[in-house]
């Protein structure tokens, strides 16, 4: 899915601490996915608009994300506000970096150019723990179909859940390129109940799913 | 005065590894500049005299003359961190941290390699290491995404060691060839946490925030 076709995941709000920005692609489209120090999230194209660098290669001050190359600092609005060599200037309104719409749902962060779109109604009252972020060198088609083989049931969109045993998985996929696969893994519940040996034991399925994926790959 | 000397070349790698050590031990050192790119001065008689295979960095300390990264750095832990944190004593603790020091010489040779082919244009096939780098970042995200369950923020035991300070440059300096942090959640944490080290240094390739 596209980020003008509705919510993509991309990436795990615990990958994502306070104050720290990090890369992400979407079919091809280059983001940064950061957070401010008070703590909300903010996904944007990845790339400033002074010299083209990424913007994930830069660093987060307060409610401001700051570019590696020369310093300019922009507001949460993607607003430039700071050119460190021409500190007394008033910024132009015109040195804007393109915003997405973000929303924290589910243990995820979610990214979308769309203007009227839902997330996916999936029952969490107990909570949900975060695993891990997978990235297998497969196309989605693929991955979809693993997982569907797996067990996954629900598929709506980009979404699935998976029982297994007594748990339940909820598990989002973001296409990377197209051959290139993201998927997000987290158990619905309580970290009370599912934090350490739970959270381990479903990191390493998850990597058995990707090393069958990419077997898979090395034999077709 | 017997004095460390530390044979060095800023835009080395393996040199930035003994000089982030010297700076987190607080050891008072000398450097002498060699110039690998491009006057080749690690492989002309000068320092083939103190290292035949002409390898950088080279360490000495009083009469005593070391090259290879991983010795060095084991050399300067044992010699000078009484606390015994970087290299521990005890024995599952020193076969793992020596094990991910044979890890960075052998798994992240080709990042190394790969470096050098994108910055100075030395001979090798850039797809090929890319992809080996990838694989050994892959296998360190893995081992640290289930530290984390286990209530762990480094690659052995419950503090820094030589494990995190030999693994660290080759994953900071990715994107000098390419390679980039994506796809590597729980390294970027880790890299977060290495840097804030009493001690911690930068080198050309990993920024100072400023």
């Amino acid at each position: 899915m596209k980020l003008e076709a509705g919510w993509v995941p991309v990436a795990l709000s615990a990958s994502i601490e306070p104050g720290t920005s990090a890369g992400a692609v979407v079919e091809g489209s280059e983001i940064v996915v950061w957070r401010d120090n008070s703590g909300n999230a903010h996904v944007w194209e990845d790339r400033c608009p002074h010299r083209g660098m990424r913007l994930s290669f830069g660093f987060v001050r307060g409610d401001h994300i700051a570019c590696l190359y020369h310093g300019w600092q922009y507001d949460i609005a993607g607003q430039c506000r700071y050119i460190p060599a021409h500190p007394s200037l008033e910024v132009p309104q015109t040195i804007k970096v393109p915003t997405y719409s973000a929303k924290e749902r589910y243990g995820i962060i979610w990214a979308t150019t769309a203007g009227e779109v839902s997330l996916p109604d999936i029952e969490v009252a107990t909570g949900v723990t975060p695993v891990r972020s997978l990235y297998v060198e497969r196309g989605a088609d693929d991955v979809f179909a693993a997982l569907t083989k797996a067990g996954t049931g629900d598929l709506i969109g980009n979404v699935g859940l998976l029982q297994a045993g007594d748990d339940r998985l909820l598990l989002a996929v973001q296409v990377v390129s197209p051959e290139k696969t993201a998927v997000h893994v987290l158990i619905l519940g309580s970290p009370a109940v599912n934090a350490g040996a739970k959270q381990k034991h479903y990191a390493q399925w998850a990597e058995g799913l990707r090393f069958d994926l990419e077997q898979m790959a090395e034999v077709a | 005065m017997v004095e460390i000397t530390l044979y060095n070349y800023e835009m080395d790698e393996g040199s930035y590894r003994v000089r982030l050590l010297l700076s987190m031990l607080g050891l008072a050192h000398k450097t002498v500049a060699v110039d690998m790119f491009p006057g080749k001065e690690e492989s002309k008689p000068a320092m083939l005299a103190l290292n035949p295979l002409g390898t950088m960095p080279v360490l000495t300390d009083g009469d005593l003359v070391l090259h290879g990264t991983e010795a060095i750095l084991a050399y300067l832990a044992k010699a000078y961190d009484p606390a015994r944190c970087w290299l521990p004593e005890e024995a599952a603790s020193f076969g793992l941290t020596t094990m991910w020091l044979h890890f960075s010489a052998t798994a992240l040779a080709p990042a190394v390699a790969a470096r050098l082919q994108s910055l100075f244009d030395t001979p090798s096939d850039e797809a090929v290491l890319q992809a080996s780098a990838r694989k050994a970042f892959r296998i360190m995200d893995d081992h640290m995404t289930l530290r984390h369950f286990d209530g762990f923020e480094w690659f052995v035991g419950d503090g820094p060691t030589l494990a995190d300070l030999t693994l660290f440059p080759s994953f900071a300096l990715s994107r000098d060839y390419g390679v980039g942090h994506d796809d590597y959640p729980a390294l970027r944490r880790w890299l977060r946490r290495f840097r804030t080290i009493d001690g911690f240094r930068t080198m050309p390739g990993i920024p100072d925030y400023h």
